[in-house]
Order: C-alpha cells, then structure tokens, then sequence
C-alpha cells in the first residue's frame, strides 16, 4: 500500500481528483455469528470464465463466477495495476480458495456458490441495474457477508 | 493495485486480510476506516511498473515492422517450451482472454505496428478492443513463462524485462508510437490514455494528447 502523497506524478494526480461517492441512507448492520455467516465475494477485477464475453471498457454489468471455477481470464480495461500476482494466484485478487479454508475450519458458515465480479473502471453509479440483480441472486443464495474485493 | 489480499502463494497472509476485514463488522457503528497493519514496501510509491518517460518512440524510429515481428516470433518460440511447461504444472493460466491461438498474436499485433487495422477474428469484438486482450495475452505469456522458469515475484523486475528488453516490448512500443499518430480515434485515445503500455506509475508527462484523461 501507498499513501497518496508518496505516489508518482501521474498517479497520485489522477487518485487526488477522485470524488468520494455520497451515500444516502446508510445502514450499521450487526453481523450474524462468524462461523455462521454464508460469504460471497464481489470483485472489481473484470475476471470472467474463459470463454465468457470480455468485458466492455466502460461495463456496467458483471459475471459470475462459480465457487469451483478456476479457469478464470481478465479483460479489465486498466493496465495501471499488477497482473503478475493474478497470474502468480488468483487468490490475490478472488480468494476463492482461502474462504474455502475458512469454512472448513468453521471460521466462516459457507462460501456462496455464485461470486460475481465488475469492471472497476465504469463509475459505480452506472451499475445500478446490475448491483440489484447481483443482490436478488445473493437473497436467493442466503448470502449474509460479501467481501468487496477492489483491485 | 492488482494484490488486494496482499501476498500471492501466502494463504496465512491472504486470510490474515480476510480476517482483518471480517473484523470491522463487530465495530459498533460505522462507516469504519482502517489501515492494515502492515505495509508491503515498494519502489517510489509505483504500485506497478511503469515505463521510463524517456522510452517512447516516434513512428520514424521504428525500422522494418516486419523484421521485428519475425524477432518476436523467434523470441516467442524460444519461451513457448517452458510456457507449457509451466501450463502442465501450475494447472492454470491468464492466457487466452483474446481467444486467438497463441501463434496468431504476433501477427495481429504487428498489422497495427505497420498503421493497419486489420479485420477482427472474433465475432462480437471489434478490432480495437481485441487489439488490447490480444497485447495482455502476450504478454502474460511471457510473464507466466518466466514466473514459473525463475520463480519471480517482482513486477518491477518483470515489467523491465518485458517492456525494456525484449523484442516483443518493442513491438508493443512500436504500436503506441503508430497508434499516437492514427487518425483513428479509438485507438490514440488509447494510446494516449496507456491503455497499451504501462505508464499511470510515472511522473510523466505522457506521451499523446494532453486531454488523456490522466493529467
């Protein structure tokens, strides 16, 4: 991790101008019990099975990603981030696997079935349609934690 | 930017993450913002390779097309052996998110390197957009292959090979210079905005358009 300030020119002028979204709304939920919590994970990476449609450079919408699906391909439009720590273990960016052994030793309830990933590029404001459809599959599933995953 | 969960290969670290932020639900109230404990140091705040500023060509620099291109696919033939082979024993790859076979790479790339815009193979996705996954599949070729052959954990050093001495870091170079001068708009804005070659980490300026979006 870089603080802003620390970060080269390009970079860090880009990052200072980003504006924090305002929420409206907000809502503290206590959480259920750690080892009874059913966790899915959102990631913002623009991984998709391979043979999936990559994603648009601007994508509002996302794909999902199955619990045991490992043949995994990104189609992010950014290149300002490392790839080599994906190519090294996905886990980095989607920890698929780590949740697995969380649940397994009972730190966690379950691991979802369905993972869902966006293109964090777009402006969250623009998938509005899509977070909807990803939190009526989540209800449907009984998922009761998701692990945001920026990239 | 591109390790989230901190440490590839490191599952005590990676749930060490998972854990951290599990525990920000048991605050009382929120919003909550917190710093992870520890910091993964890297170099000059880049958290990935950039170019050098000074390592941008100009389309009258940049020789015979084709002779380079018959460089990357020697180049290319030569790392492909220990790209299976790594394939075999990792059991998964990054590569193929263009959905071109490995050997149509060069080529495609190189029709742009020459000012061409060539017809795209793939149903759905124009040429442009393929031109990008087409450029991260060869390049994750070559980074997977020497991931696995010299069991690298460094984007620095992985980046400086691939963009600063190999040939195919060249042709990618060699298609920015072209694409910064195109009068297809699609492809300079892309171009200018690095959306080809690895610059956001720089002090810049960067090359193309001052309306990059960037700076």
């Amino acid at each position: 991790m870089v603080l802003v300030r620390d970060m080269p020119a390009v970079g860090r002028g880009f990052i200072e101008r980003l504006e924090p979204p305002d929420i409206k709304n907000f809502y503290w939920t206590k959480p259920s019990p750690k080892n009874s919590r059913k966790v899915a994970v959102i990631s913002t990476a623009a991984v998709s099975k391979r043979g999936d449609r990559p994603f648009s450079w601007l994508a509002r919408d996302h794909r999902v990603i199955g619990k045991n699906d490992r043949d995994l391909v990104m189609t992010h439009v950014a290149v300002e981030y490392d790839r080599t720590a994906w190519q090294l273990d996905f886990n980095t960016i989607l920890p698929l696997d780590r949740l697995d052994e969380m649940a397994k030793d009972n730190e966690i309830g379950s691991v979802a079935e369905k993972h869902y990933t966006f293109m964090g590029a777009a402006d969250p404001r623009d998938m509005e349609k899509s977070a909807l459809e990803v939190s009526s599959e989540m209800k449907k599933e009984a998922v009761d934690t998701v692990f945001l995953v920026p990239v | 930017m591109g390790r989230p969960l901190g440490k590839p290969n490191n599952p005590e670290f990676q749930k060490k993450v998972i854990r951290t932020a599990f525990d920000l639900l048991e605050k009382s109230s929120g919003p909550v913002l917190d710093d992870f404990s520890e910091i993964i140091p890297v170099r000059e705040g880049r958290m990935s390779y950039a170019l050098p500023v000074s390592l941008v060509y100009k389309v009258n620099q940049l020789g015979n097309i084709d002779k380079l291109a018959e460089r990357v696919q020697m180049e290319l033939s030569n790392l492909l052996p220990d790209y299976f082979k790594a394939l075999q024993n990792v059991g998964r790859t990054t590569v193929g998110a263009s959905e071109l076979e490995i050997s149509d790479f060069v080529p495609y790339i190189s029709e742009f390197a020459k000012g061409n815009k060539p017809k795209s193979p793939r149903k759905g996705l124009p040429a442009i957009p393929l031109l990008k996954l087409v450029v991260e599949d060869l390049n994750a070729v070559y980074t997977e292959t020497r991931i696995y052959k010299d069991k690298i954990d460094d984007f620095e050093m992985l980046g400086k090979w691939f963009w600063e001495e190999t040939h195919a870091g060249k042709l990618l170079l060699a298609v920015e210079a072209v694409s910064l001068e195109s009068n297809d708009q699609v492809l300079r804005q892309i171009a200018s905005m690095s959306l080809l070659t690895p610059r956001f980490w720089s002090e810049g300026p960067l090359p193309g358009i001052s309306g990059s979006g960037w700076t």
